[in-house]
């Protein structure tokens, strides 16, 4: 369980400076999938920042299954937008899978061990030796991916990780992070920009309106498990989708 | 294909072998006092470096390039990852750096023979003095460039500082230190140089300048030419070495033969010249 | 393939300029107030400078290090004050400084035609490359005997010598510069007409622009460097000259100033250039990148 509340980010030592985040209360539940859809440059990335502990919140408190999170949890994991930058181009895949699992305690045998399953879970098995440089963007991203289920975390933080692949691509790592959440039992909190790819993918979406706030929280009863061409062409997927799109397109009058 | 390849060979060499045949018939006939016939200067430097002196001047002389281009990497990179990591130590050490860095490492060669004497100690340090700050600036910058989602990766999977420094930001400098290390090795070698020519005993700089006070003239061409060698020979050992430990650098910037890639990634040029574009 | 461009050039040459700074960072970082940031930079950069001298004012006059080597820092500068005020210190600086701007400007005259010759033509460039890489690993110090010899110990010995060590960094500047021209932009000059003469001037040109200023940033410090070389082991007279006979002479306080002198002169030189470079790289910082460095 994690819970937010009344999180407020000022970048900068001015108190009185237009906050990053303002004012952000909602929690989201055990093994939940999350999505926080919100046009570019209203605070998605600075929330999950905040929420990582990789930077601190102004004011306000982020509880993570009852402890505050102050630096970054153990059984948390961050998927970033930029796969390029994100993995080391000098490891190979298998080692940048299993570089952060030798600072956790894991025994060497165990993280050979997580790391084969894990490559496995993103469909890179056989890969193991090539670097990230040698593959497309898809995969880079799931390589990304799979070093965040071997790091074995409660809860799965990620970035638009999506966002600068081609279509296909998306689809198919859509469909395949649904696969993994399932099979991996963790709760995930999902930024996009896309709406079709957040009722696509969550239980719940947030909307989140310049400077962040919660403009919205809306359930996504659409049946599970979910089919890009099925699930897409149900009344109810495009009613969701209205209602999220007139949401955002308000949000400047709002402001 | 081969046809072709064998004319790019051909269109390579034949300057050289013109030039090396044009100066090879002048210089037998020209009786210059400057420039001696080229079998003259070929056969001294037969006569002196296979293998009279290379004990004698040549070991010396590498050896105490090694030992100052050593220390220059070792002090060079600690002192870079310091600066380049703490805002205050770099600002704070710039002026001093630069004036360093901008002094021209012979002007201190009276001072190093005051300091140290006129034996080994006063060539290394010269050579030290000259080669740290490009591998030290050079560092220092590899250091702050590295990609922040990179720390930020670190940090959220909990990495120590230690691995963090060994995995994540030495090898993201690298590029950077080697190319701080490339351009101390030609700087080395000068320095290596000018301190054998002055108050020193042996060494190939002592060589080329005995020889012109003796008026040997072939045998200083000797010196010049083997000093040529030793600069080829260096960095094409050095290049070896970079290309090895650098090749997922050339790898992930789409430099590599295109045999090495299995995917050929759009944009990877357009990332190599601006790093800040997002590839789309 | 071509190896990526670099400065291959040798000598001091890592002057990065601060547009260098990965655009990523700098936008995710919010500027907190610019103006105090650097004047609190400059307050800390004067105290690691009193700091440094502080260190060497008292090591010298506790005697930690032995006072006939290591004056103390003040007398230097007394040392130094006395010659600029008496003026035998422009003397040498003038002296040192002529040769070092006939080199390269000589150099730059050569090296420049020959390379956006040998840069735009790949035949040539081919044809001239072995001689190159055979030339230029020579050091140009192993060269002061026969300077010597053939020039005397005047002002043309120390220009051959800064001639022939500056032109290398040169050289392949431009060389790189004209190769590197966007290919995109050759294409657009010509789909819109332009002539070779035109292109030359208009793509060409500005294009190598920016690597030659880098050339001559580098050239700068070599110069300098064999300037100085040239003086202390070729006898020319010069700063160089001057340190070896302060030495000599046993006055060390006059031979600490001299060096203080040469390494200022060294750091004015070097920030012009770079002021210059950074100035010919401004229209296109990430481009050049790879190269400034």
């Amino acid at each position: 369980m994690l819970e937010v509340s009344r999180l407020r980010k000022v970048y900068g030592a001015d108190p009185q400076a237009a906050p990053a985040i303002d004012d952000v209360t909602f929690s989201v539940a055990d093994r939940e999938f999350v999505c926080i859809l919100g046009s570019s440059g209203c605070g998605k990335s600075t929330l999950l920042r905040c929420l990582s502990g990789l930077i601190p919140a102004t004011s306000g408190e982020i509880l993570l299954h009852g402890d505050p999170v102050l630096a970054p949890p153990k059984d948390m994991a961050f998927v970033f937008q930029d796969y390029s930058r994100s993995l080391l181009p000098w490891m190979t895949v298998a080692r940048n899978v299993s570089f952060p699992l030798r600072y956790k305690g894991v025994s060497k045998e165990d993280a050979q061990k997580a790391t084969e399953e894990a490559l496995e879970a993103v469909g890179l098995s056989g890969r193991q030796k090539r670097y990230p440089w040698q593959l497309s963007g898809g995969m880079q991203q799931r390589v990304a991916i799979a070093r965040a289920l071997a790091y074995r975390p409660k809860i799965l933080l990620m970035d638009e990780p999506f966002a600068s692949l081609d279509a296909q691509t998306r689809f198919d790592l859509e469909d395949l992070l649904l696969d993994i959440w399932r099979r991996f039992d963790v709760t995930v909190l999902f930024i996009t920009h896309d709406i079709d790819e957040a009722v696509y993918l969550a239980d719940r979406v947030l909307v989140l309106e310049a400077p962040a706030k919660v403009a919205l929280d809306v359930d996504i009863p659409l049946p599970r498990p979910r089919d890009q061409l099925k699930t897409k062409q149900l009344p109810e997927f495009a009613e969701l989708r209205t209602r999220l799109f007139s949401a955002i397109q308000r949000e400047p009058a709002a402001l | 294909m081969t046809l072709r390849r064998l004319t790019l060979f051909a269109q390579h060499l034949v300057v050289p072998v013109v030039l090396l045949l044009a100066f090879g018939l002048w210089s037998a006939q020209a009786e210059d006092f400057f420039f001696p016939p080229l079998t003259e200067i070929v056969r001294v430097f037969a006569d002196n470096w296979l293998f009279d002196r290379v004990g004698s001047d040549l070991v010396p002389s590498v050896l105490r390039l090694l030992a100052g281009y050593a220390i220059s990497v070792v002090g060079g990179v600690t002192f870079g990852v310091l600066f380049g990591m703490s805002r205050i130590l770099r600002t704070a050490t710039d002026p001093v750096v630069q004036f360093l860095r901008a002094l021209p490492a012979p002007a201190l060669i009276p001072f190093a023979m005051l300091v140290f004497g006129t034996g080994n100690s006063s060539k290394v340090f010269i050579i030290v003095l000259g080669t740290m700050w490009p591998i030290l600036l050079n560092t220092l910058d590899g250091v702050r460039g590295v990609e922040e989602q990179q720390l930020d990766m670190a940090r959220s999977y909990r990495i120590p500082m230690t691995a963090r420094l060994a995995h994540i930001i030495l090898p993201a400098a690298s590029p950077r230190i080697f190319a701080g290390m490339r351009t101390s090795l030609g700087i080395g070698i000068i320095l290596m140089v000018v301190s054998e020519m002055v108050a020193s005993r042996n060494g190939i700089g002592y060589f080329v300048l005995q020889s012109q006070r003796s008026f040997e003239i072939p045998a200083m061409w000797g010196g010049v030419i083997l000093l040529g060698l030793l600069g080829l020979t260096l960095s094409w050992i050095f290049v070896r070495v970079e290309n090895r430990v650098l090749r997922w650098h050339r790898g992930a910037n789409g430099l590599l033969p295109e045999s090495d890639q299995s995917s050929k990634k759009a944009g990877s040029t357009a990332r190599k010249n601006a790093p800040e574009v997002n590839d789309a | 393939m071509r190896q990526p461009v670099k400065d291959k050039g040798g000598p001091p040459s890592v002057a990065v300029p601060e547009t260098a700074a990965p655009g990523a960072r700098a936008a995710r970082r919010p500027a907190t107030g610019a103006w105090p940031a650097k004047r609190a930079d400059l307050g800390i950069k004067l105290a690691g400078v009193l700091v440094v001298l502080a260190i060497m004012e008292l090591c010298s006059r506790l005697g930690v290090l032995p006072r006939d080597w290591f004056p103390p820092v003040t007398s230097m500068y007394a040392e130094l004050f006395r010659l600029i005020v008496e003026q035998p210190l422009w003397v040498e600086i003038g002296r040192t400084l002529r040769a070092w701007a006939v080199g390269i400007g000589l150099a730059a005259l050569l090296a420049v035609p020959c390379g956006v010759l040998l840069g735009s033509i790949p035949l040539a460039y081919r044809m001239a490359r072995i001689v190159i890489e055979f030339c230029r690993p020579i050091p140009s110090v192993a060269l002061i005997p026969l300077a010597v010899l053939v020039y005397g110990t005047g002002l043309e010995m120390k220009v051959f010598l800064i001639t022939f060590a500056t032109f290398w960094p040169l050289l392949f500047q431009t060389i790189y510069g004209v190769q590197d021209v966007d290919p995109v932009a050759r294409d657009t000059a010509r789909a819109y007409g332009l002539g070779p003469s035109a292109r030359f001037w208009v793509i060409t040109i500005p294009s190598a622009a920016p690597y030659i200023a880098t050339g001559l940033r580098i050239a700068a410090a070599i110069g300098l460097v064999l300037g100085v070389t040239s003086e202390l082991v070729g006898g020319a007279p010069g700063l160089g000259r001057a340190i070896a006979v302060a030495q000599s002479a046993g006055n060390v306080t006059l031979m600490y100033a001299l060096i203080i002198t040469t390494g200022l002169l060294g750091l004015t030189l070097n920030s012009a250039f770079a002021a210059v470079e950074r100035k010919a790289l401004r229209w296109h910082p990430a481009q050049r990148q790879e190269v400034a460095r």
